[in-house]
């Protein structure tokens, strides 16, 4: 392009000026001194190279990061990625606490702690040792505790439950559970004569019959043979008992039927109050 | 320029809308890159990213039209460009504004880099070497777009001081084309 250039005016007139601002203001057609200045202003306004929009990308970031509301993106976050998630949890959480149980529950019945209807049923089921069948006999001879301590450990209210056999305070005070106790106490028995293991089971023998007799029947097997071994008739009042004769031999033995002690024990032992209902 | 579409995309852009934040950033960018590669040669990309930065921050409270609009981005380039130079210069009891200003490195030899080539860039080297007023008065008249008294606001001059300014420079690269032979 051949050099155009060309000497501005000198005098700084007014229709000068009027030629720069018009300039300024974006007219290219303009007087032919300022032509080349036209040239110039109009390549400072001319369409982006690339090089000038590349930096849209970071530009966009930021405007995304500072524009963002967190409302409706808590919200979105929550009702479609945040659901699973929190099923899942529930689910595990649901999971775990059944399987504690259940697994409590199968440690309880393998430990032959449970009470006798779910212990039968785990026997059943998961192959749990059995539930007594039958009350052990409980220490038949060895019933050489004093009487006091008779009357003191005889809670017909405690032995009332077949559980409680398993609870050393109130029977075994000194320490044996449930239906093995009464095997227990039988070889104690036999060899010691005089069991302190024994002193309680009379207590429980007495409390059998005042609850239901069906059901607590079992119970009642395995505190009978205790008192009948010991005191025969233990009374919970302190009441010397009388010593059972049939109680030291019969329920001495292992496979005495529950119902068969029980109920002349109970009778014995039964309060008045109850005593027309089984005699009925 | 944007025009009679920017109260809609600046409405847009402040609701969040990426599409219009973007129009109105492609608008701007090459002018303000162009503005700054005269006043803050080699450092222009960095300082229109943190300008970008501060608009976008502030952009949800702006009000004003497309004047203002680019008044407030070249306003914040600016001081960007200012604050450069003074941490370059390392020299904080400095007076601010024209004399960091001044103490921006100038390309050298822009009448030779304009003679080469014939371009935007060549055009840019040639207002790098008018006085810095006349220069950031031009390149805010013509990139800009801004009118004498947004020009005048922003450099805390008067309107008769840049309208002075701007005819000043005019008449140099005028003397500039005419002793260089520059055509573009």
């Amino acid at each position: 392009m051949p050099n155009s250039a060309q000497s501005p005016p000198q005098d700084g007139s007014a229709a000068a000026d009027a030629d720069l601002a018009a300039l300024l203001a974006g007219k290219r057609d303009v007087a032919p001194w300022l032509q080349p200045m036209a040239d110039v202003l109009a390549a400072l306004t001319t369409e982006p190279s690339p090089g000038e929009l590349a930096g849209e990308a970071r530009a966009l970031a930021e405007f995304r990061r500072r524009t963002r509301v967190p409302v409706p993106r808590h919200r979105a976050r929550r009702g479609t990625a945040g659901l699973t998630p929190r099923l899942g949890v529930k689910a595990a959480a649901g999971a775990a606490a059944a399987a504690v149980v259940l697994g409590g529950a199968a440690t309880a019945a393998f430990a032959n702690v449970l009470p006798a209807p779910i212990q039968r049923l785990a026997h059943e089921v998961i192959g749990a040792p059995d539930a007594p069948s039958a009350p052990q006999p409980g220490p038949v001879r060895g019933t050489t505790a004093a009487p006091g301590q008779l009357a003191s450990h005889g809670k017909p209210k405690a032995s009332a439950k077949p559980h409680s056999t398993n609870q050393p305070p109130n029977r075994h005070g000194h320490g044996q559970p449930g239906g093995g106790q009464g095997q227990q106490g039988s070889q104690h028995a036999k060899g010691q004569g005089g069991d302190s293991s024994g002193q309680g089971q009379p207590g429980s023998g007495q409390g059998q019959p005042g609850g239901g007799e069906g059901q607590q029947g079992y119970g009642q097997g395995e505190g009978n043979p205790h008192a009948k071994g010991r005191y025969g008739n233990p009374h919970p009042q302190g009441q010397r008992g009388n010593p059972h004769p049939q109680g030291q031999q019969g329920n001495s033995h292992p496979r005495a039927k529950p119902a068969a002690h029980h109920a002349p024990a109970a009778h014995h032992v039964r309060p008045a109050r109850h005593r027309p209902a089984m005699d009925a | 320029m944007i025009n009679e579409d920017f109260a809609s995309l600046l409405t847009a852009a402040q609701s969040g809308s990426e599409a219009a934040f973007s129009r109105l950033w492609r608008d701007a960018n090459p002018a303000l890159l162009r503005y700054l590669r005269v006043i803050a040669p080699g450092a222009e990309e960095d300082i229109a990213a943190e300008t970008w930065v501060q608009v976008v921050r502030g952009l949800r409270s702006f009000r004003g039209d497309e004047q203002a609009w680019r008044a407030w981005l070249f306003t914040t380039a600016r001081r960007r460009a200012i604050d450069l130079a003074r941490h370059r210069a390392r020299r904080p009891e400095a007076p601010l504004d024209d004399a960091a200003m001044a103490q921006l490195p100038r390309t050298e030899d822009s009448a030779e880099v304009a003679l080469e080539h014939l371009s935007t860039a060549a055009a840019i080297a040639l207002v790098s070497g008018l006085p810095r007023l006349q220069a950031e008065v031009i390149l805010l008249r013509v990139v800009a777009g801004l009118d004498t008294e947004s020009v005048a606001r922003l450099l805390r001059k008067s309107p008769g001081a840049v309208r002075v300014a701007a005819h000043r420079g005019l008449r140099r690269l005028a003397q500039l084309t005419a002793d260089t032979g520059v055509t573009l």
